[in-house]
């Protein structure tokens, strides 16, 4: 799939705009500060209806605004498809094919992106929350029950958080409420792991495959997730939700004591383990580099193999951080199979041999020119 | 420039609504001195009468003029069924499609600790009362399908169980995290015949 046509009114430091874009690289050139950055964000809220960098979407808005409205046009293989988000200051709206969504789960996996800024780099090294997320945001894309099932744990998980607080300061004293609210987290909990599970599982076979293509076969990538699951006895989710019901019987009184839950995909991770090595611990800054690389490769088949479309790659200001066999290869693989964006300085120690004639934009204070 | 005292009151009373922000108000706040006099009169009289009149009916929390309210006092509706709703205007969109003839328990609100509301903070424990000494033999919850309005259907299903009386959650053909309240006439009595015991 691609991005045909963007527009944008009052989005961060763009007042209005509109582009059409090339279904294959499109280079965003220009000074720091202008605008590359934004503009990315924008073809990323149009895909995930919120931003990679911020929470509070308000900040999205113009300075000075009171809504930002972004609408784009994508071509799948089943033909065109509008789309459109408003954020305001009451929240915001999303609208496919003109019509509008009552629930973000439901306009979010239309048109999928991924993206990949230096911060990237560091998923590796980084803390587990960052891991997290980029499993969440990678199949809540492709998987609506799971990005349903996230947002239902989500918000259970914080009142039972609240509620552990009150029990433990004497505030409140009802202990069936607290095992309703255990059951619903073990309901919902068993299905996500459940799913990240088989997912991690699948993921990692392209992964490695990656991998061993950028290091001419001398590393095997091997993903280790850890969570609450004990070993092989247990075969479903169904039995998995009993097995956590049982642990939040067990971890009560340790619970009370705390006043927050001890266990649950909310305390999830996942290692990457080249050749036998964490390499969290024990890899190199370029062995960890490849590792992410891999990661972000491996999105885009698995994508393309659940969704059957070719998701969107956003690139900021990655290629100056990969080295020339790094970039080749990333370059390689998407090149004519996979709309690009890509930001940068300049186009100086840019491949471009493989790029070929990209179509360019350069980026000055909020305006456009292609 | 400043507005004139009377207006400026006006805009801020609007403001008071929910959803409401100082815009609209100030459109509301224009559009009320171009109205007539009557229907301005009217339309205070109707804001102050509802405020006096009407209060919580003491057995099952609806909003009435009289208490108790006029389907607990109907001796006709079908005294073993009593179908627990969040608010009061649920039970309008019930009666609405004519078809369920039990009785109704209001417990304004559903449990949620982010909002402040635990257990004590819902019209729960009249429920219970008003069961132990009653001839109903099902209670069927029709909480929203939001998280809070699942936990809520849960607690309630635990307390009540117990004392042998059947719980039943309406079968959500209702889609998820839909409201009550805006489900449509069809959606509802579906909700309401293919319920599932808890
Ligand atoms: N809500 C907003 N309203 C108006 N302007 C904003 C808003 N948010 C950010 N900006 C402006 O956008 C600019 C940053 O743009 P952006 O992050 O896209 O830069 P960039 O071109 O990617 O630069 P770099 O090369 O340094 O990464 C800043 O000048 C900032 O002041
Ligand atoms: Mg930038
Ligand atoms: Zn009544």
């Amino acid at each position: 799939m691609y991005l045909e046509h963007l527009e944008l009114a009052h989005f961060r430091n763009y007042d209005s705009l509109a582009l059409d874009f090339s279904p294959q690289t499109n280079v965003l050139i220009g000074e720091n500060a202008q605008g590359k950055t934004n503009l990315l964000e924008a073809v990323y809220v149009l895909s995930l209806a919120r931003s990679h960098r911020t929470n509070d979407d308000k900040s999205l808005i113009q300075w000075g605004h009171d809504f930002a409205k972004l609408s784009g046009v994508i071509q799948r293989r089943v033909g065109r498809l509008p789309l459109e988000i408003v954020l305001s200051h009451k929240g915001k709206r999303a609208k496919i094919n003109h019509l509008e969504q009552k629930r973000l789960s439901q306009y979010v996996g239309q048109f999928n992106v991924i993206l990949f800024a230096p911060e990237d780099l560091g998923l590796v090294k980084g803390s587990p929350a960052g891991r997290r997320r980029f499993i969440d945001m990678e199949f809540g894309q492709i998987n609506h029950q799971y990005l349903y099932n996230i947002t239902q744990y989500r918000s259970i998980l914080r009142q039972r958080n609240l509620y552990l607080r009150s029990l433990q300061r004497h505030q409140a004293k009802d202990l069936v409420y607290l095992e309703v609210l255990s059951d619903q987290l073990s309901g919902f909990g068993a299905e996500i792991i459940w799913a990240r599970k088989n997912f991690l599982q699948q993921m990692s076979e392209y992964a490695n495959a990656q991998q061993q293509q950028i290091t001419q076969q001398r590393e095997q990538l091997i993903f280790n997730y850890q969570t609450v699951l004990p070993t092989a006895e247990i075969q479903s989710s169904e039995q998995l939700y009993q097995y956590l019901k049982e642990q939040y019987q067990k971890q009560q009184k340790r619970e009370l004591q705390q006043g927050t839950t001890a266990l649950g995909p909310h305390r999830d991770d996942v290692s990457f383990i080249v050749n036998d090595k964490n390499v969290q611990t024990f890899g190199s800054q370029g062995q960890q580099r490849t590792v992410a690389l891999s990661l972000k490769l491996a999105e885009i088949e698995m994508m393309k193999a659940q969704t059957g479309e070719t998701p969107v790659l956003l690139l900021d200001d990655v290629l100056s951080e990969l080295d020339d066999l790094r970039q080749t290869h990333l370059l390689q693989t998407i090149h004519n199979r996979v709309q690009t964006f890509l930001t940068t300085t300049s186009l100086d120690g840019v491949a471009r041999d493989i790029i070929g004639q990209p179509t360019t934009f350069t980026v000055s204070s909020g305006k456009v020119i292609h | 420039m400043q507005y004139p005292e009377a207006i400026a009151k006006l805009i801020e009373s609007y403001m008071k609504l929910p959803g409401i922000g100082s815009k609209t108000a100030t459109r509301l706040a224009f559009f009320t001195i171009d109205m007539d006099e009557e229907d301005v009169k009217e339309f205070a009289e109707s804001l102050l009468a509802a405020k006096r009149d009407l209060h919580y009916c003491s057995i099952c929390g609806n909003i009435t003029d009289e208490d108790p309210c006029e389907i607990c006092r109907d001796a006709n509706r079908d005294q073993s069924k009593i179908l627990v709703v969040e608010q009061p205007k649920d039970i309008m969109a019930l009666e609405k499609m004519n078809d369920y003839q039990g009785l109704y328990h209001v417990l304004h609100g559903v449990l949620s600790p982010m909002d402040g509301k635990g257990p004590e903070d819902l019209n729960i424990a009249p429920l219970i009362k008003r069961l132990q000494k009653s001839e109903v033999n099902e209670v069927i919850i029709a909480t929203n399908a939001s998280p809070e309005g699942e936990s809520t259907a849960m607690y309630l299903a635990r307390l009540i169980k117990p004392a042998g009386i059947k719980v039943t959650r309406l079968a959500h053909g209702l889609s998820v995290g839909s409201d009550i309240e805006y489900a449509d006439e069809m959606t509802l009595q579906r909700a309401v015949e293919g319920r599932q015991e808890m």
